[in-house]
């Protein structure tokens, strides 16, 4: 078997709270959307994370990124320590790692000329220079499948794929190591999604690039991503290779959330997870999922599982996951 | 730009921009326009109080002067008076907003509960204890418009800074590493613009408006200026024998300030930036 | 057999707008038999929230007047703009967090559907929907009534639209991809209440999405809409399984689940103003023939129920 790749981006019992407020004379506390996390992402792997809605992982997300500062825990980029700082100062640290919106193009400013925004993140690293900054553009322009001349046109006078592709271009510029996508593919079109999926992949080749890929549609994680870390209520619950993790899922709501997703020949399989999560204010005591779990036992409402190794390059966090069969 | 377009095709608005225009033509040739230019302060006693003519096609005052010429001079009292307000509100409103906006905290609040006390501040009252301090007139009158005009400029950016601050292109300008100076200038500001500009043509309609209504209590314009307002206090003496007298000043009032507003209501509906999108 | 609870015959509408005449909709004809589930499935652009639209009678004021025809239950609608049908067409909407009014009672705002449309005191209205929402599986129906939208998780928002669809006991349900704002666990429950509602009350479901699997899991006929004409239609598993136009061939081809590489569909969508001539899939089409910029293709029926609107539905694609 190979050996692992460096990490290159880390983290260690990471908690993000949000929401806290500090008045005068009470203070609210706020919740807590990543409770506990280690994560660990080699150099130039696609690392998937996925969960429904309120599973912590766009706030994951931005605390990686530096966005939003952590209330505890460790970040490390490259193995440097890199958390503890404010977001100004935690973005400058850590350059290497850039984020893209669901909708990059959303993300232009509409009174900008495209060209001026993407010169705009080149003059901001300190490439102030017209000409290198024309060269760089058109490089990249070329790189992410469009015409130099674009860079006149204002967003609105853009399609919504070619918006896209601005935004990943704007990105791109900074030379960036490790590229946070938030769900690449949502609301697209099948045809769409192909064609992104394909450029994501074609850019990652050419730039070496390490991807963590945020997203709730499993099907697309199964294709594109090399390892997989399941979330819910703001922790991990099931972590591994792709393949293993799909093969052999072994958390309860891995089992759910696979079964969950409609398949083109209608046939329906595994546990329906009935119910609403949670609210992060109201976080079950023992085990996260045990009162919305098929196979919870007494013990799973009194201990809190932790991650554990199954097997080669799998780990689980839950209590029973050696009693329950395999699927 | 798109927006003009979509202006012009408005035609109640474009109806306002026309007033505008006009005014301002008005305003900047007057001398040259006005019949009698020297009316705005010589006196002729014996035409005084004539009615329309082909002469005086506005009629006389009080004092024989040709009321024509007076509201085309006036015109340009009213413009820069309303036009120095409202820069004058603008820059000071305006930071405020940025600053409030920008940031929750003590600083938010105590900006905004700044506002909202000069909101609270009637401005008739305040021009006349204006009056009492400073010397009563023109000048006063616009002080005391522009420090209650200004908190309308500080909300208007305040919410748009606050809405801007979660767009999703101010989030992803600071996950490229832009200062919180460059976002404020180079980016929040140009798109909080439009409603800015929207809230300044109504604000000039608003100002002209009310240093009339200064200058018809007496606080605002003195004579022998041109003002409308006072125009219009001047004839209520001589009412209602000399109709013309008070008409053509507040008609010219009236016009004025539907053509600003008129044009502020397009401008808002063409600064939409949802029609501004769908271009295509 | 019973006449089929709609029909809509040769619709085709179009809307001038600044930059020509948008041609959304042409030509399109489908059947819903009576208890019937069907699918209308096709990227954006291809006209399906136009379709939908035009069966609940809110087509936009600029559009020309629309041809064809749309018979529901064997009358027309189209022409009088659905008026014909209140109360008897229930309308699932999209977004459950966008669809109730946040500042009035969800159950009031059901109430007041009922009131306009259905007999019966209030008294009556009030124990109906206490029913409805147990037969949509809201937990506990009587304090649901109560609440404010806020108060419910999205998942069961979406059931409240389902409820508020029935309301009037319609004949006909169209919904307009009605789990696409949902988490997937939630939109298997959400699609299950919907089958199972189909088969307890005899509904007859027009299902408008984009996701074949969705698709698959709830609707037995299918109609693949593009670019404003019906490309192919028939049996939903008999199309997923073989389909026969090139573009739902090449759709299906980029499913993740029978993806073998990221191939995707050359070209992009047409804008509706400016919709190729003759089969307005032939730019992009690997089996083009020389006719096929030049004929607008017709149905071909292929037995069993299905047709497809290409001449060339033989050819391997390339």
């Amino acid at each position: 078997m190979r050996p692992p790749l460096p990490e290159i981006l880390g983290a260690s019992d990471l908690v993000v709270e949000l929401g806290g407020r500090r008045g005068l004379l009470r203070r609210r506390a706020g919740v807590r959307a990543v409770d506990g996390v280690d994560i660990s992402i080699a150099e130039g792997e696609t690392f998937g994370i996925v969960g429904e809605s309120g599973c912590g992982k766009t706030t994951l997300a931005r605390a990686l990124l530096g966005l939003q500062r952590e209330t505890a825990g460790d970040v490390r980029l490259q193995g440097r320590r890199v958390s503890g700082l404010d977001p100004r100062a935690a973005r400058h640290v850590r350059e290497a790692v850039q984020y893209v919106h669901q909708d990059p193009g959303a993300a232009l400013d509409p009174w900008w000329r495209v060209g001026a925004t993407l010169a705009e993140g080149l003059a901001i690293h300190g490439v102030t220079d017209r000409t290198d900054q024309r060269a760089r553009i058109a490089e990249i322009l070329a790189a992410v499948g469009l015409d130099a001349a674009m860079a006149e046109h204002y967003p609105h006078e853009l399609s919504g794929g070619q918006q896209r592709r601005i935004g990943l271009a704007r990105i791109l510029l900074l030379r960036p190591k490790i590229v946070i996508l938030d769900e690449p593919t949502a609301g697209l079109d099948l045809s769409v999604q192909a064609a992104v999926l394909r450029l994501l992949r074609d850019l990652r080749a050419r730039f070496g690039l390490t991807y963590v890929f945020i997203s709730h549609d499993l099907s697309v994680v199964r294709r594109v991503c090399d390892r997989v870390a399941v979330m819910y209520l703001g922790r991990i619950v099931e972590q591994g290779s792709t393949a293993t993790l799909f093969a052999e899922p072994r958390h309860p709501y891995t089992r759910a959330l696979i079964a969950a997703a409609p398949h083109l020949d209608g046939r329906e399989s595994g546990p329906s997870l009935p119910g609403d999560p949670p609210s992060l204010r109201a976080i079950p005591l023992g085990c996260r999922f045990h009162p919305r779990c098929a196979a919870a036992a007494d013990t799973c409402a009194r201990r809190e599982p932790v991650l554990e190794q199954s097997g080669a390059a799998h780990a689980v966090a839950c209590l029973r996951w050696r009693d329950l069969d395999a699927a | 730009m798109t927006a003009l377009r979509l202006l012009l095709r408005d035609r109640v608005a474009a109806f306002g921009g026309l007033i505008v225009l006009f005014a301002l033509v008005v305003a900047i040739f007057a001398p040259w326009i006005a019949p009698y230019p020297d009316d705005a302060f010589e006196s002729h006693i014996m035409q005084r109080l004539r009615p329309p003519s082909a002469a005086f096609p506005f009629g006389t005052d009080n004092l024989g002067r040709d009321i024509l010429s007076r509201v085309i001079l006036g015109t340009r009292n009213a413009l820069l008076v309303a036009v120095a307000v409202v820069l004058a509100a603008m820059a000071i409103g305006v930071p405020i907003g940025l600053a409030a906006g920008w940031r929750e905290g003590w600083l938010s609040e105590t900006l905004m509960r700044v506002t909202d006390v000069f909101l609270a501040v009637p401005q008739l009252i305040l021009a006349l204890a204006l009056g009492q301090l400073i010397a009563p007139g023109i000048g006063a009158a616009m002080v005391a418009l522009a420090l209650t005009y200004w908190p309308f400029f500080a909300r208007t950016v305040f919410a748009e800074t606050r809405r801007l601050r979660s767009a999703l292109f101010v989030d992803a300008l600071a996950g490229i590493g832009a200062s919180p100076a460059r976002i404020l200038l180079l980016h929040v500001l140009p798109n909080a613009a439009p409603a800015v500009l929207v809230r300044a043509t109504i604000g000039m309609g608003f100002t002209i408006l009310t240093a009339a209504i200064l200058g018809f209590l007496g606080v605002g314009a003195a004579p022998p200026s041109p003002d409308w307002g006072l125009a219009v206090s001047e004839a209520r003496q001589h009412l209602p024998e000399a109709w013309w007298f008070p008409t053509f000043p507040g008609l010219a009032i009236l016009l004025l300030v539907l053509g600003f507003n008129l044009l502020g209501d397009g401008l808002r509906d063409a600064a939409d930036p949802r029609l501004r999108r769908s271009r295509r | 057999m019973t006449a089929p609870v709609l029909q809509v015959e040769g619709l085709a509408v179009h809307l001038r707008g600044e930059s020509g005449v948008a041609r959304i909709l042409d030509d399109v004809s489908l059947t819903l038999p009576r208890g019937g589930t069907l699918g209308v499935v096709g990227e954006s652009g291809c006209g399906k929230s136009t379709l939908l639209r035009a069966i609940l009678g809110i087509l936009p004021r600029g559009a020309e007047t629309p041809t064809g025809a749309i018979l529901f239950e064997g009358r027309d609608i189209l022409s009088d703009h659905a008026e014909s049908a209140r109360g008897r067409i229930g309308f699932v909407p999209q977004d459950p967090y966008l669809s109730l009014n946040p500042v009035f009672r969800a159950g009031d705002q059901i109430l007041e559907i009922m009131r306009r449309h259905a007999p019966g005191s209030r008294r009556d209205h009030r124990d109906r929907l206490v029913e409805l929402f147990r037969a949509v599986q809201l937990p506990d129906p009587e304090a649901a009534l109560r609440k404010y939208p806020h108060q419910f998780s999205g998942g069961q928002r979406q059931r409240l639209l389902i409820a508020a669809a029935l309301a009037c006991d319609p004949a006909l349900v169209v919904a307009d991809e009605p789990t696409t704002a949902l988490d997937v666990t939630t939109q298997r429950e959400i699609l299950a209440l919907l089958r199972s509602l189909v088969t307890e009350r005899g509904l007859s479901l027009l299902f408008v999405t984009h996701d074949f699997g969705v698709l698959a899991s709830v609707c037995t006929e299918v109609a693949v809409l593009y670019a404003g004409r019906v490309a192919e239609a028939g049996p939903t598993r008999a199309v997923l399984d073989a389909p026969r136009h090139p573009y739902t061939r090449l759709l299906l081809a980029c499913h993740p689940d029978r993806a073998t590489d990221l191939a995707g569909i050359p070209g992009t969508v047409p804008a509706a103003t400016a919709q190729p001539p003759g089969c307005r899939f032939h730019p992009r089409c690997p089996v083009v023939h020389s006719g096929c910029a030049v004929e607008v293709p017709t149905m071909v029926a292929l037995g069993a129920g299905r047709a497809v609107a290409c001449p060339w539905h033989e050819a391997a694609l390339a």
